[in-house]
């Protein structure tokens, strides 16, 4: 089992009469900078204290225009990161691709910080949000064309010698010749997130990538997605390894069950009804209407429908409660869904600094070495 | 100039039958609207998909009328081979040839105003005349056109019709404030908005970015040479009327006529695009 501790910076302080989307056309008059100082610094400590307590790896993501996740650039994170930790690995999950243009941008950017972190970079490679097509005024038309091409770019400039000349539908690059290499080879391991399509699986198994969960639905969402991309493996002629799959969850450790929910309830209910609305829009052409379909079926278990704590225990949306409580559930949610990488987020929405260093060291201290004891079958990288 | 007498208009014309025909084209079998016999008139939806029932069965009185439906809408099928406008023109230009339409008159709504300017602007010799009704296709900064992707379709009704009465603003108003909501809801089965959901698709396609315009078609303009009628519903929330004057401005002798209606001119007031196509055939 590999341990991430995954963050999102989100912005905590909407205020209180601010009641629209947190996506797209949330006015940036309600971003302060004095604010923006201290909670990137902040955030930042939180990554970092993760290597201090003993966790394999780090996660950042992408996301534009919102108050969701204020890293439109995890890059510029990572590479901070990439100088101020020296063990763990650092997974951006991930980069838009579709967003990048062209889309050697990414390659040289993650190339650059498994360079600067003497290669412990893990690779995240995404389609981008509905959310981001309103906000990059990219055609959504095209955004699954568009991540194949990007990715194939991407994958070619590390793996082919350059230089060497692309000319796709959407990208018609004369001289692609990535400077520098990756350290990692043939390339840094690659994260892909899905959200249960038949054909993001398929994708992901056939290269034999690591598919990442999208996070927020009730634990029988994950459990399909999982069984459907062993599933895919197995059609690819191989059983998945479950290094190959990661569960995103969050996770909140306090004294005792009661302790824990009274600390935790006001800042997850803050994620949930202030930063989470807007985040599924999803723009015309942007999935196969197949895929819209069966995402339409799942939104009743999405977290955004949530409205009573009962809820969030029954569908495991976040896992809180006493070291003892949090060590079981999380036993027996990894035995179920059979992923090798858990991605905490040990803090959301507005959870404060000193409960989000509690919670983290009390995880690592007394939840993380029974887990570790309890998998001992997956080898612990770093 | 011309003021259009308010208030719908009864047509005492015999309405001719027009069917509905599956015509295949380079890029896919396409549902067209057919009917009537005399000169022919090509009419093109807006970006909403609109059945044009009422305006064919009054031209086909006096034309060879048809009115297809683009790849992407009710069913016509190739929009995966057509990624921009300059694929939409080949695609009228291939569709009028298998229609055996020789010269047409090409009118059009919104989108299909568009359309229909970004025709004959390419090849002139291919139109006879132009009805343009509150078309889309042009940035004129300080009056942008407003917002047609991910809002619900109960705030875009009110910005496209002024008759409240019309069916189409009915059934948008009912999808609720959002789609989304009323089919994680079960509120609304899933084929109910399939075919708004394929339509958007096809517009994105043309019209996502640039939005709804072609920042070269404006200088383009003068190439037409034929009779032009550019039509302004003077209610229209959604297209200012300051992009229908730019069209009669650019277009030499069109002439510009306000209507007292909406965006939907072709549901409120096919009468009065009819009396326009009949004024330049």
């Amino acid at each position: 089992m590999r341990f991430f501790s995954f963050h999102l910076m989100p912005y905590p302080e909407l205020p209180e009469d601010y009641d629209g989307p947190a996506w797209i056309t949330i006015p940036n008059k309600l971003f302060d900078p004095a604010v923006g100082t201290k909670i990137y610094n902040r955030y930042i400590d939180e990554l970092i204290l993760a290597e201090d307590l003993g966790f394999d790896g780090v996660c950042v993501n992408e996301h534009h225009q919102n108050a969701y996740g204020i890293m439109p650039s995890p890059n510029l994170i990572a590479s901070i990161l990439a100088r101020q930790t020296s063990r763990v690995r650092i997974a951006v999950v991930g980069n838009a691709l579709p967003l990048y243009d062209p889309p050697t941008r990414v390659a040289e950017e993650f190339a650059m910080i498994d360079n600067i972190s003497g290669g412990r970079l893990i690779a995240g490679l995404v389609v981008g949000g509905g959310p981001e097509y309103y906000s990059f005024s990219i055609n959504p038309a095209h955004a699954r064309e568009r991540f194949a091409e990007a990715h194939d770019i991407v994958l070619k400039a590390w793996t082919e010698p350059g230089p060497f000349e692309y000319i796709g539908k959407h990208y018609k690059l004369r001289y692609v010749n990535s400077w520098p290499r990756p350290v990692q080879q043939p390339h840094p391991e690659i994260w892909i997130p899905g959200a249960g399509s038949v054909e993001t699986v398929e994708f992901v198994a056939k290269r034999r990538y690591a598919y990442m969960g999208i996070p927020y639905f009730h634990i029988s969402v994950f459990e399909r997605m999982f069984k459907m991309f062993r599933e895919a493996c197995q059609k690819e002629g191989y059983e998945a390894d479950p290094l190959q799959m990661g569960w995103l969850v969050p996770i909140f450790v306090a004294e005792t069950d009661a302790e824990a929910r009274a600390q935790y309830e006001e800042h997850f209910w803050y994620f949930v009804k202030r930063l989470l609305p807007g985040i599924t829009i999803s723009p015309p052409g942007y999935t196969s209407l197949r895929s819209y379909e069966n995402m339409m079926k799942g939104m009743g278990s999405f977290m955004a429908s949530l409205e009573n704590w009962e809820q969030v225990v029954e569908g495991q949306y976040a896992i809180v409660g006493s070291p003892e409580t949090v060590t079981q559930k999380l036993t027996e949610n990894l035995e179920r869904l059979g992923a090798g990488n858990l991605l905490g987020l040990f803090q959301l929405g507005t959870l404060p600094a000193d409960l989000t260093r509690r919670n983290l060291e009390m995880f690592a201290a007394e939840v993380m070495p029974k887990l570790r004891a309890q998998f001992p079958d997956v080898a612990v990288s770093g | 100039m011309t003021d259009v007498a308010t208030g719908p208009v009864t047509s005492d014309i015999t309405e001719e039958p027009v069917t509905e025909e599956i015509v295949p084209t380079a890029v896919g079998d396409v549902k067209v609207l057919r009917g009537g016999d005399g000169p022919p008139v090509l009419w093109l939806h807006s970006a909403m998909g609109e059945a044009a029932d009422a305006l064919c069965a009054d031209l086909a009185s006096d034309f060879t009328v048809a009115a297809p439906y683009f790849p992407g809408f009710s069913g016509s099928s190739g929009i995966e081979q057509i990624e921009d406008m300059e694929d939409a023109v080949y695609h009228l230009l291939d569709l009028m040839e298998r229609l055996e339409m020789v010269r047409p008159i090409v009118a059009g709504l919104s989108l299909g105003g568009w359309m229909s300017a970004e025709l004959a602007v390419r090849y002139p010799d291919s139109v006879s005349g132009l009805v343009l009704a509150n078309p889309a296709g042009l940035y004129i900064e300080g009056h942008s056109i407003g917002e047609i992707f991910g809002r619900s379709t109960a705030e875009i009704a009110d910005e496209i019709f002024a008759d409240f009465e019309q069916p189409l603003y009915k059934l948008m108003k009912g999808i609720g404030s959002s789609i989304e909501r009323s089919l994680a809801s079960g509120a609304i089965p899933f084929d109910a908005v399939r075919p708004h959901l394929e339509a958007q698709a096809a517009v994105a396609k043309l019209a996502w970015n640039p939005y709804l315009h072609n920042p070269r078609l404006r200088r383009r303009l003068n190439r037409v040479s034929v009779p032009t009628v550019v039509l302004s519903g003077t209610k229209d929330g959604l297209i200012p009327p300051a992009h229908p004057e730019a069209f009669a401005a650019e277009i030499a002798g069109a002439r510009l006529e306000r209507v007292d209606a909406g965006h939907m001119l072709v549901l409120e007031r096919p009468d009065v695009i009819a009396t326009a196509i009949r004024s330049i055939s």
